[in-house]
């Protein structure tokens, strides 16, 4: 017992002492103090030089572009791995049925926290459609937007009960799962697309030196679209989103429902 | 020392601190929730710090460029005052997955409590069967 503690202790001084040495040393890559890297150079010059359109991705909004666009694949893969994450969720939590009670006993909390909740409640889905639909214009985006959603059922949850969401809202476990699908299909049909038309980049925004035949319309109608970034935006949003709303689902079921299914 | 590099310093050492803690919290904890949350702490120190690294101390601003009809002189301005896009953009997708990772791991630890009772792990380990 003595020696474990022990080699715990060095094994984390030693692990503070690299994370102290690689910042001292600027191995971390150049921490500057006023200018920045090459790299970011790069992107804060391209992402929106309506002069040299080589490499733009018609959205003046840096790190939307570099999400969905320079580096487009890698956000590909960390929904998937938001994916897994609520997939094995889903699966450890998956009971037989879920009775929705029939009590007429009123639930939640007080009056007050009900009205208020009620008034907040559609404001914060506002916000989050709006910051949902100007993600490549203004700071957000598909990720922020989903994650303000998700907070408007969990305080449903809260204040009323899981039986409001699901019997008034009818906000229930597998219309989240199906909105999560059709986000997620319609980031797949969308990275998919430029394919089938003609280009040779997975997940083409605009047109590429090496893939010059393909680039999807930056304004559509009165619309700034930035090509496929809003459309991506919107599909993000309604993955994450649902995907939080049904995790909080599955959080509140009543504890006697899993001791009538485990039978304990 | 200017101001410059005693804040930038004093930012390093408060962010070390914080990992420090949460380590101890990871490895010494005496129940499983008390782990998941010096985790959280330890995810949050990171994307702290990854922020920090895209500072730009003196001339900070967004980087997003504030209009749809740029001037050269424009986009030479902006990319001279912008802070680094690189970290916030590795920061925005760790958040929601770290999120999504949280609430797995809450997941798991609330199903072991119901099916053991308990979520020390001194205890659990002495299970049985």
């Amino acid at each position: 017992m003595r020696i474990k503690e022990v080699v715990t202790g060095i094994m984390a001084a030693a692990f503070l002492f690299v994370i102290i040495v690689t910042i001292i040393f600027g191995s971390t890559g150049w921490t500057p103090s006023t200018e920045i890297r090459p790299l970011a150079k790069f992107y804060l010059e391209n992402c929106f030089n309506v002069f040299n359109r080589t490499w733009w991705t018609a959205s003046p909004e840096a790190v939307t572009s570099m999400l969905w666009d320079y580096r487009g694949i890698d956000t590909y893969y960390e929904t998937s791995v938001f994916f897994l994450a609520v997939i094995s969720g889903v699966a450890l939590f998956r009971i037989a049925e879920i009775k929705l009670g029939t009590k007429k006993k009123e639930l939640g909390l007080s009056i007050i926290v009900k009205t208020v909740t009620r008034l907040i409640f559609p404001l914060i889905i506002i916000v989050s459609i709006s910051v949902a639909f100007h993600g490549n214009l203004t700071p957000g985006g598909g990720f922020q937007a989903g994650a303000i959603f998700a907070v408007a059922p969990l305080l449903l949850i809260a204040a009323f009960s899981r039986h409001y969401l699901e019997e008034n809202i009818k906000l229930t476990k597998d219309k989240c799962l199906t909105l999560r699908t059709i986000g997620l299909t319609a980031i797949t049909l969308i990275i998919a697309l430029p394919v089938l038309a003609g280009a040779l980049t997975l997940m083409q925004n605009q047109a590429k030196p090496w893939s010059p035949f393909f680039s999807f319309p930056e304004v559509v109608g009165p619309v700034w679209t930035s090509g496929t970034l809003f459309f991506l935006n919107v599909a993000e949003f309604l993955a994450v989103g649902a995907g939080f709303t049904l995790l909080f689902l599955l959080l509140s079921i009543p504890e006697e429902e899993f001791k009538r299914v485990f039978g304990l | 020392m200017s101001i410059e590099t005693f804040f930038q310093l004093y930012g390093y050492a408060a962010l070390i601190v914080i990992i420090a803690i949460s380590l101890y919290g990871i490895v010494r904890g005496a129940s499983l929730i008390k782990k998941l949350i010096a985790l959280t702490i330890l995810g949050d120190t990171a994307n702290a710090f990854m922020i920090y690294l895209g500072f730009r101390f003196g001339r900070q601003y967004p980087p997003v460029l504030p209009t749809l009809k740029p001037t050269p002189e424009q986009i030479a301005w902006f990319t001279s005052v912008a802070v680094d896009p690189v970290p916030q953009c590795l920061v925005i997708t760790a958040i929601v997955i770290n999120m999504a990772i949280t609430m797995f791991l809450a997941f798991l630890i609330i199903q072991t409590y119901r099916l053991y009772g308990t979520t020390m792990v001194k205890r659990i380990t002495k299970l049985k069967g």
